[in-house]
């Protein structure tokens, strides 16, 4: 499993102590004090594709997870090059620190945290409290789309064994020293429903989840000010429900994007080694003809 | 509309709104919202002598979708007749705001609409009820 860069110099001042990765989260003070840093790209990456355009950041770039990372074809992410023209549009090398940051308690900033980790990136931070902070902090943001020198980045093969197939998750059921994290809404867990209240209820076929999986929902992970809990109520939230660190654990939500926030807190903040994200997830899974599903 | 002009479009709506404020003696005046979601908006309408929407008003809190799209719909329905509002679908609003866009959020999408529409039922229904009792009260006097 590929390590993030470990070093101090992105620490924030007030980041709690105790997190097994700190050096992967910054605070918004750090990010203010590093908006003219050469060696610093700033991405927003939010849920709401809307809002980089209404001020963002300055100097931040734009990640629309719609089209910046999904292979437009195939069910997949975008392959090695495709990774490559990203990184090379924004002008970001191979030993530059990415900051990434967005809205609703840095869902998919950390969901592009996993996938640049995926690809190979080692020098990824996220910005603790993401958009939500910034803002309550009162902190500058503007409309100006930056431009960059595009560069010569170059990305190996992405490393998948932080990534697991159905075939992954077929051979973990039932049994002992795997942990399967199912992040959705309780409704969605249950089968109530298929997606998020307000979202459109389409994706599966059937409503449940996979046998054995606990229902720890991704956000509670976070503070209602968005940065992350402490590491005692983390451990806690998934201690509590046999999801420890001796355990290969997946993670599972809807396409992969709730539970690659849970890949983050297990992998970066509490220091678990084995953990994978199931991209696939119940889109797949409750739509595969006899895939075992558990509905109460 | 390709997705970079859809964007425009809904930012243009979402930071000038139209027609944002209360409306006076409106004969329709509903609030809606999403449940769960912070969506909260209000729709506010007053229909002349000719049975159409001549103000359209809203006002409310919510996602960048849900302002835009309430913002749109004030200008889309000016001037329609009740029950061409309530014949409106929401399949055509999604398109017209940028279904590429807006398709993962339909709620949001839709709620300004979804609002008005009621509201507008609800001024129909009145209407017609007082025209029922209209003859009756005649007899009575």
């Amino acid at each position: 499993m590929p390590e993030t860069e470990a070093t101090t110099a992105g620490q924030g001042q007030s980041t709690p102590a105790g997190y097994a990765h700190p050096e992967v989260l910054v605070e918004t003070d750090w990010v203010a004090e590093h908006l003219n840093d050469p060696n610093v790209r700033i991405i927003e990456a939010d849920e709401d594709v809307l809002l980089y355009e209404t001020g963002h950041i300055p100097g931040a770039v734009k990640l629309d997870w719609h089209v910046d990372v999904q292979d437009p074809v195939t069910r997949d992410f975008v392959d090695r090059e495709g990774f490559e023209r990203l990184m090379r549009r924004w002008g970001i090398r191979n030993d530059t620190t990415v900051v990434l940051y967005g809205d609703r308690n840095n869902w998919y900033a950390c969901y592009s945290f996993w996938l640049f980790t995926m690809y190979g990136h080692k020098h990824l931070k996220i910005m603790n409290g993401g958009r939500q902070k910034w803002e309550a902090e009162g902190r500058p943001l503007t409309k100006e789309v930056p431009h960059y020198e595009p560069s010569d980045y170059q990305a190996p093969e992405p490393d998948e064994s932080i990534r697991a197939f159905r075939e992954d998750v077929l051979a973990t059921l039932h049994k002992p020293g795997y942990g399967l994290v199912d992040v959705r809404s309780p409704q969605e867990y249950t089968g109530e429903l298929i997606h998020m209240v307000n979202y459109p209820q389409e994706g599966a076929q059937r409503g449940g989840h996979i046998p054995g999986a606990k229902n720890i929902p991704w956000s509670t992970a976070a503070n209602p000010d968005g940065t992350f809990k402490s590491v005692e109520e983390l451990r806690k939230l998934y201690g509590e429900q046999g999801i420890t660190p001796d355990k290969d654990v997946i993670t599972y939500c809807r396409i992969g994007e709730r539970s690659a926030h849970t890949w983050f807190v297990l992998t970066q903040l509490l220091g678990y080694p084995r953990v994978r994200n199931y991209d696939g997830s119940w889109t797949e899974w409750g739509n595969m003809v006899r895939a075992p599903i558990e509905k109460p | 509309m390709d997705r970079q002009e859809a964007i425009e479009f809904l930012l243009d709506h979402y930071e000038n709104p139209r027609n944002y404020g209360p409306l006076e003696e409106a004969d329709v005046s509903l609030k809606g919202g999403n449940p769960g979601c912070a969506d909260v908006i209000t729709m506010y309408g007053r229909f002349d002598e000719q049975g159409r929407l001549a103000q359209v008003q809203w006002e409310g809190e919510g996602c960048t979708i849900s302002r835009a799209a309430a913002s749109y719909v004030t200008e889309l329905t000016r001037g329609m007749t009740a029950e061409e509002i309530e014949n409106l679908s929401f399949e055509d609003l999604i398109e017209d705001l940028g279904r590429e866009v807006v398709m993962t959020r339909p709620t949001c999408a839709t709620l300004a609409l979804g609002t008005l529409k009621r509201g507008v039922h609800e001024y129909r229904m009145r209407k017609l009820s007082q025209q029922d009792d209209a003859p009756q009260q005649a007899q009575e006097q």
